[in-house]
C-alpha cells in the first residue's frame, strides 16, 4: 500500500513527456521543436541531480556532455571494422560514454568535492576549458580536427537506419534519458542518498557532524549527473549530427542553458527542470525566429530577478500554493 | 639559443604576469572583503577592453588615458550591480552570488556583442619598441606593466593610509565588531565591490596591450580562468597575493610555452592553457589556501 504513493510525482512527468513525444509524433513539422524541447528538459533533469540535490554549482558541466559525445564518437570511428559488431557499436558507444564521463568526474570531483561552496566553483570553472585544451594541444583524438563519421555510421547501419537514427531514434532516446534521469532524482529524493544532501545543502557542518559522509553523497550526485551528461551527449550530439570538434562540445553556452533552466523551474525539485526546459525551450525557439541572437540577452537579466526575488523557482511557488491539496502529492 | 629564447620569453613574462596580477587584484579584493566569488570577472576584463577600443578608434583618445575613464566606469557598473543584486545576496546562500555573479558576466557579454557586434577586432597603438638584446618589448607593454605596478602600489596606500581603506581593512578582520565601532559596514561593501570591479574594468584596457586582434564580447571566459588560477595561488583573498600570483602565472605561462614549442606534434598554445587549468587543481589539492601564504 505504502508503495504506491511513492511514485505519484513520477506522473506529471511522464505524463508530459508523453505529451511531448505524440505532438511530436502527430502534428506535421512540430518534431524539430519537440526534439528540441526534450534535450533542453533532459539536459535539466540530469544537471538537476548535481546542482538541485546538493547546492553546489559545477561551471564545467558541458565537459561531460563533451566526453560523453567523444565516447560514442570513438566506438564509431575505431570499431567500423568490425563488421559483426554491427549495432553493438551503437551500445558500446553509450558504454564508453559513460565510462568516460564517469572517469572524467571521478577526477575533478576527488579535487573539487573536497572543497567547499566557492572554491568548488572555482575548481570547476576551467574544466571544459582545460578539456578541450587538452584535446586540442596534445592533438589526441584528431586534435582541433574533430571527427566526422557520417560515413562510418552509413557503413554500418546502412543509409536508411542511419537517417532514421539521426532524425528520430536519437531524439527518442533523448526522451529515454529525460525521463531515466527524473526516476533517479526521485529515488534518491526517496532515499537515504536525498535525505543527506538535503541536510548537507541546508548545513554542511550539522550535516558532518551528525555523522553524514558528506564527501561520499556529493562523489553520487556528481558521477550521476556526469553519467547522465554523458549519455545525452552521445545520444544529442554525437547520433544526431554524426561529427565532433573540440570547441562546440565543451562550449559554456550549455552550461549557461541548464542553469537558466534549473533555476528557472526550480532547483531541487523532481518537475522544475522539465517546467523549466519547456520555458525556455520554447520561448528560446521563438526568439530565435523573432528575435534571432538575443536570447541570453534576454534570460540573463531574468535569471538574476530569479535569484533575488523568487530563487525557489515556478515548480517551488507551485509547491507551496498547493500545499495541504490534492494536488500536493504530484508536485515535488 | 634555447636560453636566448627562454630568457627572452620569461623577460615578456615578468611584464605579462604584472598586467595580470592587477587584472585578478579586483577579484580578490572582493572575495576577501564580501566572500563574493566573481564568476563573471572575464566579462569586466571584456569591458574594459571594449572602453578602450571606443575611446582610441572613435575619439582618438590615447589607451592611457582609457584607464581612469575604465575605472570609473567599473566603479559605476560596481555601485549598479551591488545595489541591484549582490546587496541581497549577501546573506544568501554561496550558489546565489555565485550564479547571480555569473548571470552578470552573461548580460554584459550579450550587451555588448549588442552595440558592438561579436567579430573579433583592434587597434593598433604605435609608440615605438625597446630591443633588450634577447627580446623586442613594445613600448605599449611596458607601459601596462608600469601601469600595473603603479595602480598596485596605489592600491596598497589607500588601504594603508586613508580612512576608508582602514575602515574596509577593519570589515574584514571582523564585520560585527567594525558595525559596533561605527563603521558602516554596508558603504564599506560597495565600496570594496565598486573598487574590485573599477580595478578590473580598468585591467581591461592595459591587458589589451597583449592581444593586437583579440577583442572580442566573449574573451573574458578565458582570462576568468587565468585570474582564478592567479587568486588561488596568491591565496585567493589578498590583493596583494594576487599581484604575486600574476608574476609568477606570468613567468610560468610563457616559460611552458617556450618548453612546449620544443616537443614535436603539439599545439603549443593550447597546452599552456591546459597546464593553467592543471595548476589550478593541483594548488586547490595541495594548498586551497593559497602557496604564498607563508603559514
Amino acid at each position: 500500500m505504502k508503495q504506491i504513493p511513492k511514485y505519484l510525482p513520477l506522473v506529471p512527468v511522464f505524463a508530459a513527456y508523453c505529451v511531448l513525444f505524440l505532438i511530436g509524433e502527430n502534428m506535421e513539422g512540430m518534431w524539430q521543436l519537440m526534439s528540441m524541447l526534450l534535450f533542453y528538459c533532459a539536459l535539466g533533469q540530469a544537471f538537476n541531480v548535481f546542482l538541485g540535490m546538493t547546492g553546489y554549482v559545477d561551471f564545467g558541466y558541458v565537459a561531460f556532455l563533451g566526453v560523453g559525445t567523444y565516447g560514442m564518437a570513438l566506438s564509431i570511428t575505431r570499431l567500423v571494422q568490425y563488421e559483426f559488431l554491427g549495432v553493438w557499436i551503437i551500445v558500446i558507444g553509450f558504454g564508453l560514454a559513460m565510462v568516460m564521463s564517469t572517469l572524467l568526474s571521478m577526477a575533478v570531483g576527488a579535487v573539487a568535492l573536497r572543497l567547499r561552496g566557492a572554491y568548488f566553483a572555482i575548481a570547476t570553472i576551467g574544466v571544459n576549458e582545460g578539456f578541450r585544451f587538452l584535446i586540442e594541444g596534445a592533438r589526441i583524438w584528431n586534435g582541433s580536427e574533430g571527427m566526422i563519421f557520417t560515413a562510418d555510421l552509413n557503413k554500418i547501419l546502412g543509409r536508411d537506419t542511419a537517417a532514421a537514427l539521426s532524425t528520430y531514434w536519437a531524439d527518442v532516446m533523448v526522451l529515454v534519458i529525460a525521463a531515466l534521469a527524473a526516476f533517479v532524482t526521485l529515488v534518491y529524493m526517496r532515499s537515504k542518498i536525498g535525505y543527506a544532501l538535503t541536510a548537507l545543502r541546508e548545513d554542511e557542518d550539522a550535516a558532518k557532524v551528525m555523522g553524514i559522509n558528506v564527501t561520499k553523497f556529493k562523489i553520487i550526485a556528481f558521477i550521476t549527473s556526469a553519467c547522465l551528461a554523458g549519455l545525452l551527449g552521445a545520444t544529442a550530439w554525437a547520433l544526431k549530427t554524426p561529427y565532433v570538434f573540440p570547441p562546440e562540445v565543451f562550449e559554456i553556452h550549455y552550461t549557461i542553458e541548464a542553469i537558466i533552466i534549473v533555476m528557472l523551474g526550480g532547483a531541487g525539485t523532481l518537475l522544475g527542470p522539465l517546467v523549466g526546459g519547456l520555458v525556455y525551450g520554447i520561448a528560446q525557439y521563438y526568439l530565435s525566429i523573432f528575435l534571432p541572437g538575443f536570447q541570453l540577452l534576454i534570460f540573463a537579466p531574468v535569471i538574476l530577478v530569479i535569484i533575488v526575488v523568487f530563487p525557489e523557482g515556478i515548480v517551488g511557488m507551485l509547491k507551496a500554493r498547493t500545499r495541504g491539496s490534492a494536488l500536493e502529492r504530484f508536485i515535488m | 639559443m634555447f636560453f636566448e629564447q627562454l630568457g627572452g620569453n620569461l623577460i615578456q613574462g615578468v611584464v605579462l604576469g604584472a598586467v595580470y596580477g592587477m587584472a585578478t587584484m579586483g577579484l580578490s579584493l572582493i572575495f576577501g572583503v564580501l566572500k563574493v566569488v566573481n564568476v563573471g570577472h572575464g566579462a569586466f576584463i571584456m569591458v574594459g577592453a571594449f572602453v578602450t577600443l571606443f575611446l582610441f578608434s572613435s575619439l582618438g583618445i590615447s589607451p592611457l588615458f582609457a584607464v581612469p575613464v575604465a575605472f570609473g566606469v567599473g566603479m559605476g557598473l560596481g555601485l549598479i550591480f551591488y545595489y541591484t543584486t549582490i546587496r541581497k545576496l549577501i546573506k544568501a546562500p554561496e550558489l546565489a552570488t555565485l550564479l547571480a555573479t555569473f548571470s552578470i558576466g552573461v548580460l554584459l557579454e550579450e550587451l555588448i556583442k549588442l552595440i558592438f557586434g561579436s567579430e573579433f577586432r583592434g587597434y593598433n597603438w604605435v609608440v615605438g619598441k625597446i630591443d633588450l638584446g634577447i627580446t623586442v618589448l613594445p613600448l605599449s607593454k611596458l607601459y601596462a606593466g608600469i601601469g600595473s605596478v603603479l595602480i598596485a602600489v596605489l592600491l596598497f596606500l589607500w588601504f594603508k593610509k586613508t580612512r576608508a581603506g582602514s575602515a574596509v581593512r577593519s570589515v574584514v578582520e571582523d564585520s560585527e565588531g567594525a558595525q559596533v565601532c561605527g563603521i558602516n559596514v554596508g558603504g564599506a561593501y560597495a565600496l570594496s565591490f565598486a573598487l574590485g570591479i573599477g580595478l578590473t574594468v580598468a585591467s581591461g584596457v592595459l591587458l589589451t596591450m597583449f592581444i593586437p586582434v583579440g577583442i572580442n564580447p566573449y574573451m573574458g571566459g578565458g582570462y576568468t580562468l587565468k585570474a582564478f588560477v592567479i587568486a588561488v595561488l596568491g591565496g585567493l583573498a589578498s590583493p596583494y597575493g594576487a599581484f604575486f600570483g600574476g608574476l609568477i602565472f606570468g613567468l610560468i605561462e610563457n616559460g611552458s610555452y617556450t618548453l612546449f614549442a620544443y616537443i614535436p606534434g603539439v599545439e603549443p598554445f593550447a597546452l599552456t592553457r591546459f597546464l593553467s587549468f592543471v595548476i589550478l587543481l593541483v594548488i586547490l589539492l595541495i594548498r586551497p589556501t593559497g602557496i604564498l601564504r607563508a603559514k
